[in-house]
């Protein structure tokens, strides 16, 4: 073979690792650098979360560096100009955060609840949360309230763990693998590379979604399900399981309140509540003695089943039993859920039986020696290989809550949790159910909350309500609205807040959110809101501070703007304390370098949040002698403890670094991170593997970890306490705090259960669905799923204009032609948009791209740009209020009842043909102005790092070589 | 030698990221820059390697949607480098490669004219035609480590589902597949005889029920009482 | 496809400048060309020279890297482009030395201007026949992988040719029946030959998207193309006029190219005045120019079942 020319002067290249952020995926990358100019960014092979592998957007990440809408220098909205208009000046970060300090220096000392402090898409919650706590305003939450919160908060009150961040499903074992509600999205990269891996296996792999692409394209079997009814499904599925006997009755009595005694007094005070010895102790009845026993015992012999009387008479049930007794019920039949679902029952139950086959006719068993809680050892983990994993689908339905511990429920009765083949916990998870911190309620001037904003109620006492059951928080969680919204409602802060409902704020903060735009719900009437004035004069939200790193639309709302810097020029932890990096059988977490030297006056956030904690003395931030504790972010990394011997990052602790997950600050933590690839792992030991809730060995480490609190085995709860007192308190039957207003009865009464129930998405039950005949839901495609990059010049060549998907059938059975224009129509509003009619969508199903559309001019896209003229939004058609009835609850969140999470998918509309000459999207809106300092975008990209080497062919071979090689 | 890709659409999800990992890698390789034309404006359009493209295949209920990523299948027959009139286009004595020579392309379009697959896009700016070079300035460059001598694209892919080595070498792991998974090309009809090879769907295994239907049904609580297992 | 006026323009001016040196040259070389004077044939090559390279400049145009053209000569071995470039090069000295000729001698050429003739009147046919082939060769395009590719190119060329012989010569002399009987049978044969194409294209065969995909059992749609604006391959070959424009202009071609100068001739024939013979010409290029855009807006490419045709 000829030499081939030398394409790349390697000398001239430098190799170095971070973590990737442009999703949540948080993979490695190995990124080639050239003259400050990112040659290429590839997969870090060694790396846990993505092993070498790297998505679309990952491969973007060069046009994400490039993007002319990078913020350029602090800027300040014009005086005289008003908010929204896009007049900005500059301003020196020196001013601007005097400026901020003095404004939050105020609110803290009289008031912290007026600042309102919410985040996007960031990775740092521990530090932000953090950072709230030492303000002392409860007004802060990230995003989560509208992404995954039910998917977080039913994982966490059932099993511990959850699915996603907490949870995988084990890869490597499983046979038999359900997908529900998974819109192409969360998780990115280990999703496909488990999916390839279970069916090169030959593992079969089941998607539950009403529609056809993404990872459902390669789906065995697709179950084309109509929105909402996910839940009704998976109870059908234990119906079908529990007549034909394929429960795992062992796994339930021995890790699960399966056996555990509920008292059954219906319409008193205390009905439902599971039956306690004096020191709370749950019971069961042990079939030995024939009496009530401490249910925490082994070697005891509790009934599963039956009915009895407890030692004060009154009459109790196992937890089982009443389990059985409602799922067996014939509403629960395949037959009877069939037509709801859009899924035939033969279907249905075939499904069931597939996986009951799986889980019972193909156990697996490892020959490994492992010591359960209570002591005793064991020769062998059996797995019952059947998994399953589920997201957005299931989680943005007002019954995401209550369809997600369906599906756990689902999972446990087969006892396919944390076993080989099974839904895998991943460290710091499990934990104890629910995690032991509660909600902070009480905030004084100048004064640390007493516990982080955010926690895990477990009954109404717990809620952040006043005397008389008022919200104390301005996004109204953990109030009667919405009582374990444990992420918070991010997406009611403008409107509570314009509102003055529950009360006026001065200052709102914003990180990393669209909240003008494709993150807000009611788009067009919160940018009216963000511009709304009161009598004084002055704008509902006195001042608006927004963070990012790109120009926004919502950076166009902003009186303060606080330029960020892209995810290659930081330094970042994505930390245990947090949502670390963590796989099944490892603890793993990881940190971000820069790896380009900054061109711009732009500073990272969490850089400014450290500094701003110094400027205004919180007490974890401020030192004995009164000045700033951290002298940057990096320092407060390496030197701040939570607890003795546990900080952000777990790796190489101690003074020589030589301890893992516990140990004495080290100064020279990051760098040892930058040395070993910028991730650290602790394996586990195979006796930690599996069966974690219940496992002594690995219990021990998480509570030296810090993990968790105790030892004591986690019981996964099938029947949920915290739920049913709740109902009692809508029923006005509980020792504790009631709500007053008949609304509010009716929701808990109605969606509060100890035992999952389905009930239709709120808003089906407000329109009428003959009016409105389709699900509307949305969905991020793959190379732009969770990516703050829609204006990635790469990215925006495969999708810059989205069109409203539609079944062929049903679009021609309306007159409705392929490339037609249409109006789609909710109870709330309409747009126009273009629809493309396909096969792979259930019938009463449209659907599109979330967040595609642009407002012009923003995200450095020109004015023509296809984001804004063929691009659009559902989130106009979506209200954040429920649909109004003239009715108490005209004024409650668009959410789920129990967690507070955003509905988007609840959305149901009507759709008909546009006029001719009607064309183009609609609504539009005036085009965003530039920012000062910021350069035209370039008409014609032509990137490159070097000049290309090319390889030549001979003139020789040009003119002598036939038509065959050979 | 016949060096050139498998493509196993059992796996392909459609992510692009084969697609933006060329781009990526291509744009500052042997044939960059890639061109990108109305990159922030109206209908952005820009020079790929490799393009995923997205069918349905059935009607509702029974559609299937498949994804398949395309880029030059480095054909036998390639009549694309027959057609060429100057001789920038030409075929690898040594592994088959199709290359073009950018020094020596009049920018005629000839060549993308009789290809098939859409694998060649000119460079509007450039005037000339650029194409897949199966990374041949990666799998050549010997200071890398050896996994790291593939194309971008099969390094890149979360799903796995690309495969690059020599299909005429019986032992590659790309002609174990194609002979296992029963490899087809795309419109062979055209004679072209591509090398890129693609992996039809598997086949699911039935999942047997029978062993856990029940024949009596249970239909009432009572049935399970008095069972006993030990805690 | 997308029909390049550029390569409308070349393959046009060309062919009718081809055929009508082929045409002169024959019928001088043959002794049958009727009151040939010396100025008529020194103007009919002329004109023939002239559009020839009018042509050939313009094809240049849709170069797109033109500092390269000369390397368009290197591939006669498999490339007819190539060797299309490299006859209509071969054609100018011989064509020239033979033009030379006639003018030197008045029209009585000696027998090295003869061979030059003959070979510069095969260099011309191949040429025509090569550009047809750089079509015909293309088994992406099924409507022009066909022998009807280099017939057609060849006999429109001819036809072309013979009708602006007949045109200079009604400038000249009159009208000639010889030369208008020739005019009228080529255009007659050269519309049968396109109404042939016509119905074989009609035909459906090759390629389908199910072959194209390699889904041979149910039907194939396309979901995504993977690019919501235009790239190369759909701005190349994604043209389509549909339907009612292709009918209308194949209507075109019959009556501008061919009826109207049939008739025109046939009058002119009849006893019209012969300059009636420059608007059959007119009215024949505008027909066959729309017959060149219509070979390219009905041709489908094979890589468009991928962007989701069914058939080509």
């Amino acid at each position: 073979m000829k030499a081939l020319p030398k394409f790349e002067d390697h000398s001239r290249q430098d190799t170095r690792y971070t973590t990737c952020y442009m999703c949540a995926c948080r993979c490695g990358i190995k990124v080639t650098v050239e003259d400050n100019k990112v040659r290429y960014i590839q997969g870090n092979r060694n790396h846990p979360v993505n092993k070498g592998v790297l998505c679309a957007k990952g491969n973007a990440g060069i046009m994400k560096q490039q993007s002319p809408a990078r913020l350029q220098q602090p800027l300040m909205r014009k005086p005289g100009t008003e908010r929204g208009e896009g007049e900005f000046e500059p301003i020196s970060w020196h001013d601007a955060l005097n400026l901020l300090t003095d404004r939050l220096a105020k609110i803290r000392s009289t008031d912290p609840k007026k600042l309102a402090f919410f985040t996007g898409r960031d990775q740092m919650q521990a530090l932000t949360g953090l950072w709230a706590t030492q303000f002392g305003t409860i007004n802060w939450a990230a995003h989560g309230g509208f992404c995954s919160v039910n998917m977080a908060s039913a994982g966490l009150y059932t099993m511990g763990h959850a699915f996603w961040e907490f949870g995988d499903p084990d890869w490597e074992r499983t046979k038999y693998f359900m997908l529900w509600g998974v819109a192409e999205d969360h998780a990115s990269n280990p999703i496909k590379m488990g999916i390839e891996q279970i069916k090169r296996r030959g593992a079969k792999f089941v998607s539950v979604n009403p529609v056809r692409t993404g990872y459902q394209a390669v789906a065995d079997e697709w179950v084309a399900i109509r929105p909402g009814t996910d839940g009704l499904l998976a109870l059908a599925m234990i119906h079908v399981l529990l007549r034909n006997d394929c429960i795992d009755q062992a796994f339930l009595v021995r890790y699960t309140n399966a056996p555990w005694l509920v008292v059954d007094t219906p319409g008193q005070k205390g009905h439902g509540l599971i039956l306690r010895d004096k020191k709370g102790k749950p019971l069961c009845w042990d079939q030995d003695t024939n009496a009530v026993t401490d249910a925490s015992q082994v070697e005891i012999q509790p009934a599963l089943f039956g009915e009895y009387t407890a030692p004060d008479g009154r009459p109790v049930k196992t937890v089982m039993t009443l389990l059985a007794e409602r799922y067996l019920n014939a509403q629960y039949a395949p037959e009877n859920v069939a037509d709801r679902c859009g899924v035939p029952a033969e279907q249905i139950e075939r499904l069931a039986l597939e996986m009951a086959h799986v889980a019972f006719k193909e156990t697996i068993e490892i020959e490994c020696q492992w010591t359960d809680a209570y002591g005793r050892t064991h020769d062998r983990f059996v797995g019952r290989p059947v998994s399953m994993h589920a997201m957005r689908g299931i989680s943005a339905h007002s019954n995401g809550f209550q369809t997600c511990r369906a599906i756990h429920l689902l999972q446990i009765l087969m006892g396919t949790i944390d076993v080989p083949g099974g839904h895998l916990s991943k460290p710091p998870y499990p934990k104890h159910i629910p995690p032991g911190i509660k909600p902070a309620r009480e905030m004084a001037p100048n004064t640390p909350l007493k516990s982080p904003p955010l926690g895990f109620p477990t009954g109404p006492e717990d809620l952040v309500i006043d005397k008389q059951g008022n919200p104390l928080r301005i996004d109204k969680a953990y109030s009667w609205d919405a009582p374990m919204a444990n992420h918070g409602l991010m997406h009611m802060v403008i409107t509570n807040a314009v509102k003055g409902d529950p009360y006026p704020i001065d200052t709102l903060i914003l990180f990393m959110a669209n909240m003008s735009w494709n993150s807000t719900m009611n788009t067009s009437q919160v940018m009216d809101m963000l511009r709304e004035k009161g009598e004084d004069g002055e704008y509902k939200i006195p001042f608006l501070v927004v963070s990012d790193a790109f120009h926004s639309e919502t950076v166009n709302f902003a009186d303060l703007v606080l330029p960020d810097c892209t995810y290659l020029e930081r330094h970042d932890t994505i930390s245990m304390l947090d949502r670390p990096i963590s796989e099944p059988h490892a603890a793993a977490d990881s940190i971000r370098q820069p790896i380009l030297e900054k061109d711009r006056d732009v500073r990272p956030w969490q850089e400014v949040l450290v500094d701003l904690a110094g400027r205004l003395k919180f007490p974890a931030f401020t030192g004995e002698d009164g000045k700033p504790r951290y002298t940057s972010y990096q320092d407060f990394i390496v030197n701040f403890q939570k607890e003795p011997g546990i900080g952000f990052l777990a790796g190489w602790r101690g003074e020589n670094g030589d301890q893992d997950l516990r140990g004495d600050p080290n100064p020279q933590q990051w760098e040892a991170y930058a040395k070993n690839q910028c991730f650290f792992v602790h394996h586990l030991e195979d006796s930690q593997k599996y069966y974690r809730y219940c496992n002594q060995d690995y219990l021990t480490l998480a509570r030296h970890a810090g993990w968790v609190g105790s030892t004591d085995p986690i019981v996964l709860e099938l029947y949920s306490e915290t739920q049913q007192r709740f109902k009692l308190a809508g029923q006005g039957l509980y020792d504790g705090p009631c709500p007053t207003r008949e609304e509010h009865k009716d929701r808990l009464t109605r969606y509060f259960d100890p035992l999952p129930i389905w009930h239709p998405p709120l808003e089906h039950d407000r329109v009428d669905a003959d009016a409105y005949p389709f699900h509307a839901i949305t969905q991020r495609p793959m190379f732009m799923y969770h990516s703050w990059d829609s204006q990635n010049a790469w990215l925006r060549q495969i999708c810059a204009g989205n069109r409203l998907y539609m079944n062929r059938g049903r679009a021609h059975s309306m007159g409705i032609e392929d490339d037609a224009w249409v109006w789609v129509e909710s109870h709330h509003g309409r747009i126009r948009a273009q629809v493309k009619l396909i096969e792979a969508v259930e019938p009463d199903t449209v659907w599109t791209w979330n967040a595609i559309g642009k407002q012009a001019g923003a995200w450095g896209l020109s004015a023509d740009a296809d984001e804004s003229r063929k691009g659009f939004l559902l989130n106009h058609l979506i209200s954040e209020l429920l649909p109004q009835k003239g009715d108490g609850l005209d004024n409650v969140t668009n959410s789920d009842p129990v967690t507070g999470q955003a509905a988007w998918y609840d959305l149901r509309v009507k759709i008909t043909p546009a006029k001719p000459g009607e064309v183009g999207s609609w609504p539009q809106f005036d085009q965003v102005k530039p920012l000062p300092g910021m350069a035209v975008s370039p008409s014609a990209l032509r990137y490159q790092t070097h000049r290309a080497v090319n390889l030549k062919r001979s003139l020789w071979d040009v003119l002598m070589r036939g038509k065959h090689r050979r | 030698m016949r060096l050139g890709l498998v493509i196993d659409l059992d796996t392909c999800v459609g992510c692009h990221a084969c697609a933006v990992a060329c781009k990526q890698w291509n744009t500052s390789g042997t044939t960059g820059p890639l061109t990108d034309i109305a990159a922030y404006g109206a209908e952005p359009s820009g020079v790929w390697f490799n393009r995923i493209r997205h069918y349905e295949v059935g009607d509702y209920p029974n559609n299937k949607t498949v994804n398949m990523p395309m880029s030059c299948m480095h054909c036998e027959d390639a009549d694309c480098v027959t057609v060429c009139p100057t001789g920038a286009s030409y075929k690898r004595k040594e592994d088959g490669i199709v290359l073009v020579d950018q020094d020596k392309c009049m920018g005629c379009n000839l060549c993308a004219w009789a290809c098939p697959y859409g694998a060649r896009e000119l460079d509007p700016v450039d005037g000339v035609m650029k194409k897949c070079t199966l990374c041949i300035d990666r799998i050549y460059d010997e200071t890398l480590e050896p996994e790291d001598r593939q194309p971008a694209c099969v390094i890149t892919c979360p799903a796995h589902a690309r495969f690059f080595g020599d299909l005429d070498d019986p032992d590659s792991q790309v002609s174990r597949l194609t002979r296992e998974r029963a490899g087809q090309t795309l419109m062979p009809e055209l004679g072209y005889k591509p090398t890129n090879t693609y992996l039809p769907p598997r086949v699911t295994r039935p999942v047997p029920t029978d062993d856990v239907r029940r024949k009596s049904l249970i239909s009432s609580v009572k049935e399970w009482v008095n069972q006993a297992i030990v805690r | 496809m997308h029909p390049a006026l550029s390569v409308i323009f070349f393959t046009v001016l060309s062919g009718a400048g081809y055929g009508l040196f082929m045409l002169v040259a024959v019928l001088h070389l043959t002794g049958s060309y009727p009151d040939a004077s010396s100025g008529e044939l020194q103007t009919q090559l002329a004109v023939a020279l002239v559009l020839i390279t009018i042509g050939l400049l313009s094809s240049s145009l849709h170069l797109h890297n033109p500092r390269n053209a000369w390397r368009a000569f290197m591939r006669v071995r498999t490339s007819w482009l190539s060797r299309e470039a490299v006859l209509a090069v071969a054609f100018y000295p011989f064509a020239l030395w033979y033009a030379w000729e006639v003018r030197a001698t008045g029209g009585d050429v000696g027998q090295a201007g003869m061979i030059m003739g003959v070979i510069a009147v095969l260099l011309a046919g191949l040429t025509v026949f090569s550009t047809g082939m750089i079509y015909a060769s293309l088994k992406t395009i099924r409507q022009w992988h066909t022998a009807l590719t280099p017939a057609n190119y060849l006999l429109l060329g001819l036809a072309l040719g013979g009708l602006a012989l007949v045109a200079i010569h009604g400038w000249f002399v009159g009208d000639d029946p010889l030369l208008g009987g020739i005019a009228i049978a080529l255009l007659v044969l050269a519309a049968i030959m396109k109404g042939i194409y016509f119905l074989w294209i009609r035909e459906v065969t090759g390629p389908t998207i199910n072959t194209a995909t390699g889904f041979t059992r149910a039907p194939v749609r396309i979901l995504d193309p993977g690019h919501t604006a235009g790239t190369f391959l759909t701005r190349e070959f994604g043209f389509d006029p549909g339907r009612q424009v292709i009918q209308r202009a194949r209507l075109g071609v019959f009556a501008l190219g061919f009826a109207l100068p049939i008739l025109l001739l046939a009058w002119v024939l009849s006893g019209a005045p012969a300059h009636w013979l420059t608007l059959a010409l007119i009215s024949a290029l505008a027909g066959i120019g729309l017959e060149r855009w219509l070979f390219f807006a009905e041709a489908r490419h094979a890589v468009m079942l991928y962007h989701g045709r069914q058939h080509t």
